[in-house]
């Protein structure tokens, strides 16, 4: 696959607040690649700065080979799909999606004949008479992504184009999306602060935090193997508890001594270690490797969402068994459950589920507070 | 009686008193004096005098001819206000949207300076344009002190066409400003996004959006500038009569009929033009049907 776009150690400010610090990334030809993260961490920065609607302060864009941080928007090979649409209001759905093959001179014929295609591409085909502002929400978000599409761009950005609609719609249009990535074999650098839609939709996912990129990798890779208690905490639940790593595949925590499937850290190296909810075992009491009291049990449908205190710590833990309140449960971990993150700024702001077993217990119990 | 009034309507009640008071009765009167002679009885004798009466003028090379005193006036009313609309908007639009882009505070500072001649009584106004433009006046001395021949511009449609602009101008640039200030910037952006160099942008988007802000200027600076008086007085030197003119004079001479008869005219060219031009906007810029 060839890199088509690279980003190489960008800063960028903003009245003196660093939004972006020191970002490299590289996107490949074909992919969709996902900047996940929270509000502000600076992903509609990075998407404006691929479009060429922002500058860096430091570092360059580099667009097929080529340098184009002071290439104009209008000259770039890339389109947006933008956060609320920006549909022209003036211009009907044909005229909208034809907009940019105008501004190119495209002959008449050939214009009615891709606006169509693209049209019925995004299920839109009886509407191209129609003003934009009669459409329904996910109407208008199929015309934008047909407007910004129709001239092939070799990339396509879209800034959190689901946020406004409601869930049933979202996932169609994940889904379609997705097709329509696939069919059109175009680049998507998709924005968004929707975990599980990252992790449904992306090839590639980037997490930012704070303006800097936190990891880069496949769904599955952020998963399984998250950088740090960030990402960890970040993309699904998790259990994130201080460690100390005695020996390769040898971790000690809740005051036990694990087997595990990390190594190349160093003799008694303290490192974060995550347990994933639904990676936790639930066995009698005597027959766990340790052991814990269900503080709290809330039903989701397939499964059961307990807080267990392990020492003080709660954990959550996944299960389809039944359990009880009170009850003390053994608990156990196979070694691909527990997964080894070095220490960094992020270790301890994540991972414990007190606050969240106490609101529950606020909820279920408004007199008694405990603290 | 009916109590079912909910608050929504009582709060309307006073601005419905208000209209029919001051609105409709007004015109309904207007409409009576126009159809009626002095003795109230119904009559269209106004009306034909409009289209039919004549005068002898004296053209330029000594030569005289016939015209129709009113329809010519009513013609040269409509030709100077369209002049003056024109220049306004040909000034004010560039402004309005240079303001737009300004930072707050300049955009501020500019609508003020654009406002305080509103605030000075008109009479004042075009006085200053007299002394300004007279043949000895402020200009003259200027360009003499340059070195340059004394022009004469006082007298002249130009003199009558500087001062409607000058008294209309804000009308214009004020819809345009309040349009483009508000005109959603990701809009431009989505056009640069999709190939649209600025004059592009210019031409494809930010105009066509800011439309209804030029009809309604185009509106408030034509429909006054039809039937304006006075700064054709003074500034034309009585020489241009506009249709504002002739309707002060009639009225001040008691010829509250014929007056309002050419008051009633007016109105209703001046409605089917607007009709026409309303249609036409919303049929051709925001109908957008494609071929
Ligand atoms: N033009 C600007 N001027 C000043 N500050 C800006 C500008 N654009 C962005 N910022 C700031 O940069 C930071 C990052 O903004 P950005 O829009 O990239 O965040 P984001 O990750 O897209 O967030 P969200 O999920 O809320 O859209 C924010 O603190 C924002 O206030
Ligand atoms: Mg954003």
């Amino acid at each position: 696959m060839d890199k088509i776009i690279e980003l190489k150690n960008i800063s960028k400010s903003f009245d003196g607040e660093t939004v972006l610090d020191n970002i490299s990334l590289d996107i490949y030809d074909n992919e969709f690649i996902t900047l996940l993260g929270p509000s502000g961490c600076g992903k509609t920065t990075t998407l404006r700065m691929i479009g060429g609607f922002v500058q860096p302060d430091q570092g360059d864009v580099i667009f097929m080979g080529q340098r184009i941080n002071d290439v104009p928007p209008h000259k770039r090979n890339v389109n947006t799909v933008f956060q609320k649409y920006a549909l022209f209001p003036h211009l009907n759905v044909f005229e909208n999606v034809a907009f940019p093959l105008r501004e190119k001179g495209v002959p008449k014929k050939e214009i009615k004949e891709k606006v169509d295609e693209m049209l019925s591409l995004v299920m839109l085909s009886g509407f191209a008479n129609r003003r934009v502002t009669s459409l329904s929400g996910g109407q208008q978000q199929r015309v934008a992504i047909a407007r910004a599409l129709v001239s092939h761009p070799r990339v396509l950005l879209l800034d959190e184009p689901l946020g406004a609609l409601d869930l049933k719609l979202r996932k169609d249009m994940q889904q379609e999306l997705k097709k329509i990535q696939k069919s059109t074999g175009i680049t998507f650098v998709f924005v968004t602060h929707d975990q599980e839609e990252a992790l449904s939709m992306s090839d590639t996912i980037v997490v930012m935090s704070e303006g800097k990129i936190q990891q880069i990798g496949t769904p599955t890779d952020i998963y399984n193997e998250p950088m740090n208690a960030f990402v960890a905490d970040f993309i699904g639940e998790s259990n994130i508890v201080d460690g100390v790593m005695l020996a390769d595949y040898k971790v000690r925590f809740a005051k036990h001594t694990f087997d595990c499937l990390d190594a190349g850290f160093g003799k008694n190296e303290p490192v974060d270690v995550v347990v994933r909810p639904e990676d936790v075992d639930i066995v009698p009491a005597d027959a766990g490797m340790f052991r814990g009291t269900v503080t709290s049990v809330t039903f989701m449908g397939v499964h059961n969402e307990i807080i267990v205190d392990i020492d003080g710590f709660k954990w959550m833990i996944q299960t389809t068994d039944s359990v009880n309140e009170g009850e003390v449960i053994g608990l156990k971990l196979d070694p691909d459950a527990i997964h080894i993150m070095k220490k960094s700024k992020y270790s301890g702001m994540f991972g414990d589920y007190s606050s969240y077993s106490d609101e529950l217990d606020e909820l279920s119990n408004p007199g008694g507070e405990e603290e | 009686m009916n109590h079912k009034l909910n608050t929504y309507r009582l709060m309307l009640l006073p601005y419905s008193v208000w209209s029919v008071l001051f609105i409709l009765v007004p015109l309904a009167f207007v409409g009576y004096y126009a159809f009626t002679d002095d003795s109230f009885s119904f009559t269209l004798e106004h009306f034909t005098r409009f289209f039919t009466a004549t005068s002898t003028i004296a053209n330029d090379d000594g030569t005289t001819q016939e015209v129709r005193t009113y329809v010519l006036i009513f013609l040269r009313s409509v030709r100077l206000a369209c002049i003056s609309t024109f220049i306004c908007l040909l000034l004010g639009y560039p402004l309005a949207y240079i303001m737009s882009k300004a930072k707050e505070r300049t955009q501020n500072l500019m609508m003020t300076l654009i406002m305080i001649p509103m605030w000075m009584n008109f009479l004042i106004r075009t006085y200053a344009w007299m002394t300004i433009m007279q043949d000895t006046g402020i200009l003259n001395n200027i360009l003499e002190s340059l070195g340059f021949a004394r022009i004469r511009i006082i007298g002249t449609e130009t003199a009558v066409i500087i001062g409607m602009v000058y008294d209309y101008f804000p009308y214009m640039v004020l819809p345009i400003y309040s349009i483009m200030a508000k005109m959603d910037t990701r809009l431009v952006e989505a056009a640069r996004d999709l190939g649209c160099g600025s004059l592009a942008v210019l031409r494809r988007v930010i105009f066509p959006l800011s439309l209804p802000g030029v009809i309604s200027g185009i509106t408030m600076v034509l429909i006054p500038s039809i039937s304006t008086f006075y700064i054709s007085q003074k500034l034309g030197n009585g020489k241009f009569l506009l249709i504002g003119d002739v309707i002060e004079g009639q009225y001040v001479a008691n010829n509250l009929h014929f007056a309002a008869a050419i008051a009633f005219i007016l109105m209703v060219i001046l409605l089917a033009a607007m009709a026409v031009v309303k249609y036409g906007t919303e049929r051709y810029v925001y109908g957008g049907e494609s071929e």
